[in-house]
C-alpha cells in the first residue's frame, strides 16, 4: 500500500448467487437441489480506485451499479471474490445508525451498547460521552427509555454516536436524511469539522449537491466499474447527461406505450355524448387526469440553438416544446408550467392566464412553446408538471412530473435560486 | 493473532451484549435478577426430595452427585443449542455493520458462564450450610476445569453458529443431539456403572473428563486425576480449534447468505 492512501481497492470483482427459490433447511437442500436453482449476478468487475488519506470521495452512479456494494466491502461486511482492499486506520460506518438499540434500555445505556459495536472502549465512551448526549440535543430525555423517544430523536440520538467515533476513515451510505433541517445542516457542519480534522470520507449518495460541498472527488460507478473519477463539477454534468439521455429514452418508450393505449381505447371515449365531457375522466392516475378534450403528445427540452437536450446550465435559455392534439374543441384554454426540485420544493409556476394572456380556443392540433429564459435555478434535478385546462379551471389534460430537467453549473454557490448580485468593498 | 487483537478491541461489545442479555432476562419479573439464584436453588430441592424419597439412586448423597455434574452441563447445553442461532438471530447487524462477528459466540458463551458460575454460588452455600464439606486444594482446580470446558462450548457454538446459518435445521437437531449427548455422558450416573461395551463412546467424549473433574472437586473431595485433566484440555483445544477454523471459513459469507 503506497503511503498517503487511505483506501486501495484493486480490481475487486464481486457476484451474487440470486436464488430463484431460496431454501435453508435440510430438507431443501437434499430433496429440491433443483429448486435451489440460482444464477450468478456479477455486481463488481474488476473495480479499482484510490481513495488519498484525509480526502473526501463521493461515490455516484445508478441503482445497481454496485456503489452500495463497494461500500459494503469497504466495511467488511462482504468480502470480495478476487482483488484486494486495503484500508489504513480505524473504520466506522454510518450505514446502520442505532444497531443494537434496546427500547428498554435508557438513551444513556443505548449510546453505550451501540458506540460499544463500533468498537469503542468504555473509557473512550466516557469521554465522548458528553459530546454524543450534546450532539443529540436530548439533554433532557437521555435518561429515558428509548422506545419513549420520537423516530427523530432515535435517530439524532444513533447519528450522534455514530459520528462521535473519531475514526480514520469515514463510510457514510445516504444519512444525511435524518431529522429536521436543523439537525441535518448540523450534521452538515459536523462532518465538514471531521473532514477538516483529516479523516478520509467515502459517501454514497445520490444527491450530488451534498457530494458537491463536501468531497473532492467524484467516482462515477457504472455496471460494476470506474466510468469516471475526478472532481466532483467535471465528472456530474457528464454524470447527468448520460442519465438524462437513459431517461429520454424511457420516456419515450413510456410515451410510445401510452400512444398504444390510447390508440385503443380514445375511439370509444370520443363518441360519448358531449353534454358531460366535463366528467369523463379518461384517465385517472396519480400522474395524470384531465377530460381528454386535448391530450399532450410530446414535450421536448430545447437549448438556444434548438438542440434537443435534457442537461442544461444554469442561466441559460431553455425551451419546453410542447405538442397536443385535439379530440374536441377547448374553449378558453390556458397552458401551464410547474417547476418542482426533486425533493418536492415547488420553485416556480404560472399559465398563460396569469400571464394575462389573449384568450384563445383550441381547435386543431398544435405545438406550444415555453422559453424559460436564463433560468436562476440551482444546479440539481427537477421535474415540469405541464398542463392544458379549460376557462373555468376544469383540467383537460395535467401531468404532473412530464418532463425531467437537469441542471449544472461550474460555480459552486449555494441555495435554491441564483439571485443576480455583486459585491462592493469600500475600504474607509 | 490479528483475530484476538480485534476481539480485544471490542471487548466493550461483548461485555454490553452479556450485560444486555442478563438484564434482559429476568426483566418484567417481581424478583428480577434475585431469580438466577432461586431457579438452581428449588432445581436443587426438587431433585433432593425426588432422590431420597421417591427413586433412590445407588449413591449417596445423590442430589449433590447430581447437581455439581448437572450445573456443568446446563452451561455447555444452552450454550451450544442457544448459540447455534446467535448470529442468525442478529443478522440485522451482520448485515449492516462490521464487528469481529466471533464477538457473537464469545458473548454468548460468556453468558452461559457468567449463569453457571451463579449457580455453584448456590452450590457452596448448600455445602457449606449442609455441613457437607469441602476440600480447599480441590477447589483450587475449579478455575482450570471451567476453563476447559470453557473453550470446549466456545468451540463447538462457533461451529454450530456459523454452520446454522447456511441449515437453519441444525438449531433444531441440536436439541434432540444434546438431549442424546447428556445420556451418553457421566451426568446422572458415573461411567462406573456405565455397561462395558457402551463405554468407549464415553471414552470418546469430551464432556465426560470434564464432568467427572467437577465430580471429583465437589462431590468426591479430591484433586482430579492428572489424567483427566490432561484428557479435558486436550479436548477442549481439538474442539476449539475446529469451531474456530470452521467459523473462520464461513465468517465471510455470513451477509450474503442472510
Amino acid at each position: 500500500m503506497q503511503t498517503g492512501n487511505a483506501i486501495e481497492v484493486s480490481h475487486v470483482t464481486k457476484s451474487f448467487k440470486v436464488f430463484l427459490d431460496k431454501g435453508n433447511t435440510i430438507k431443501e437442500r437434499a430433496l429440491f437441489r433443483s429448486r435451489r436453482r440460482y444464477e450468478y449476478r456479477q455486481v463488481l468487475r474488476g473495480i479499482s480506485f484510490r481513495v488519498e488519506r484525509g480526502e473526501a470521495v463521493g461515490l455516484i452512479g445508478q441503482n445497481g451499479c454496485g456503489k452500495s456494494t463497494t461500500l459494503k466491502l469497504l466495511t467488511k461486511i462482504l468480502y470480495p471474490d478476487s482483488g484486494a482492499i486495503e484500508i489504513r486506520g480505524r473504520v466506522s460506518s454510518l450505514i446502520e445508525l442505532g444497531a443494537g438499540f434496546h427500547p428498554d434500555l435508557s438513551g444513556r445505556e443505548n449510546i453505550y451498547i451501540n458506540a460499544a459495536i463500533f468498537g469503542l472502549s468504555k473509557k473512550e465512551i466516557d469521554t465522548r460521552l458528553d459530546d454524543i448526549i450534546a450532539f443529540s440535543e436530548l439533554e433532557e430525555y437521555i435518561d429515558n427509555p428509548v422506545r419513549t423517544y420520537s423516530s427523530g430523536m432515535y435517530m439524532r440520538l444513533a447519528f450522534s454516536v455514530a459520528i462521535n467515533v473519531d475514526a480514520d476513515v469515514l463510510l457514510i451510505d445516504e444519512i444525511l436524511a435524518v431529522g429536521d433541517a436543523n439537525f441535518q445542516a448540523k450534521c452538515f457542519q459536523k462532518l465538514k469539522e471531521i473532514k477538516a480534522g483529516g479523516t478520509t470520507i467515502v459517501i454514497v449518495s445520490h444527491s450530488l449537491g451534498q457530494i458537491e460541498q463536501i468531497c473532492e472527488r467524484s467516482i462515477w460507478i457504472h455496471e460494476g466499474a470506474v466510468k469516471e473519477a475526478g472532481k466532483p463539477r467535471e465528472v456530474h454534468p457528464v454524470y447527468l447527461d448520460y442519465m438524462g439521455k437513459k431517461r429520454e429514452c424511457i420516456a419515450q418508450k413510456e410515451a410510445a406505450r401510452i400512444a398504444e393505449k390510447e390508440k385503443n381505447s380514445a375511439n370509444p371515449k370520443k363518441q360519448e355524448p358531449s353534454g358531460e365531457q366535463n366528467d369523463t375522466v379518461f384517465e385517472h392516475n396519480s400522474k395524470r387526469w384531465g377530460n381528454g378534450k386535448a391530450r399532450i403528445i410530446r414535450i421536448e427540452l430545447l437549448d438556444k440553438n434548438k438542440k434537443k437536450k435534457a442537461l442544461f446550465e444554469t442561466e441559460t435559455d431553455i425551451t419546453v416544446k410542447l405538442d397536443y392534439k385535439i379530440y374536441e374543441t377547448v374553449l378558453d384554454a390556458v397552458v401551464g408550467i410547474g417547476i418542482f426540485r426533486s425533493d418536492g420544493v415547488y420553485c416556480y409556476g404560472t399559465n398563460t392566464r396569469l400571464d394575462k394572456m389573449e384568450k384563445y380556443d383550441l381547435e386543431k392540433d398544435g405545438t406550444v412553446e415555453i422559453i424559460l429564459k436564463n433560468i436562476v435555478l440551482m444546479p440539481g434535478s427537477y421535474t415540469l408538471d405541464l398542463a392544458i385546462e379549460s376557462e373555468t379551471g376544469i383540467p383537460v389534460d395535467y401531468w404532473r412530473e412530464a418532463a425531467v430537467l437537469e441542471l449544472y453549473s461550474t460555480k459552486d454557490d449555494v441555495g435554491l435560486v441564483r439571485v443576480a448580485h455583486e459585491w462592493n468593498f469600500i475600504l474607509k | 493473532m490479528k483475530i484476538l487483537r480485534e476481539i480485544y478491541a471490542y471487548r466493550q461489545m461483548i461485555f454490553s451484549l452479556i450485560k444486555r442479555d442478563l438484564r434482559g432476562r429476568y426483566k418484567g419479573s417481581f424478583l428480577g435478577f434475585l431469580w438466577t439464584f432461586l431457579n438452581p436453588l428449588f432445581q436443587l430441592i426438587v431433585y433432593t426430595i425426588v432422590f431420597s424419597n421417591i427413586m433412590r439412586a445407588g449413591y449417596e448423597d445423590y442430589y449433590l452427585f447430581l447437581f455439581v455434574a448437572l450445573i456443568p452441563w446446563i452451561f455447555f447445553s444452552t450454550s451450544v443449542i442457544g448459540g447455534a442461532s446467535c448470529i442468525w438471530a442478529q443478522k440485522d447487524m451482520v448485515n449492516k455493520i462490521y464487528f469481529p462477528r466471533e464477538v457473537l459466540p464469545i458473548a454468548h458463551v460468556t453468558c452461559q458462564l457468567v449463569n453457571m458460575l451463579l449457580s455453584f454460588l448456590v452450590v457452596f452455600a448448600v455445602i457449606l450450610v449442609t455441613g457437607y464439606g469441602i476440600n480447599p486444594a480441590a477447589v483450587f482446580y475449579l478455575p482450570v476445569i471451567i476453563f476447559v470446558e470453557y473453550l470446549l462450548a466456545l468451540g463447538l457454538t462457533m461451529l454450530a453458529s456459523a454452520v446454522t446459518v447456511f441449515l437453519r435445521d441444525i438449531e433444531y437437531i441440536l436439541g434432540i443431539l444434546m438431549m442424546a449427548w447428556q445420556f451418553l455422558s457421566p451426568v446422572m450416573y458415573g461411567v462406573d456403572i456405565v455397561p462395558e461395551e457402551v463405554r468407549p463412546v464415553f471414552a470418546v467424549n469430551p464432556m465426560t473428563p470434564v464432568l467427572a473433574a467437577y465430580r471429583d472437586i465437589f462431590y468426591y473431595k479430591k484433586i482430579p486425576d492428572i489424567g483427566t485433566l490432561v484428557r479435558a484440555v486436550m479436548f477442549g483445544a481439538v474442539v476449539l480449534i475446529i469451531g474456530v477454523l470452521v467459523f473462520e471459513y464461513l465468517k465471510k459469507h455470513f451477509s450474503e447468505e442472510m
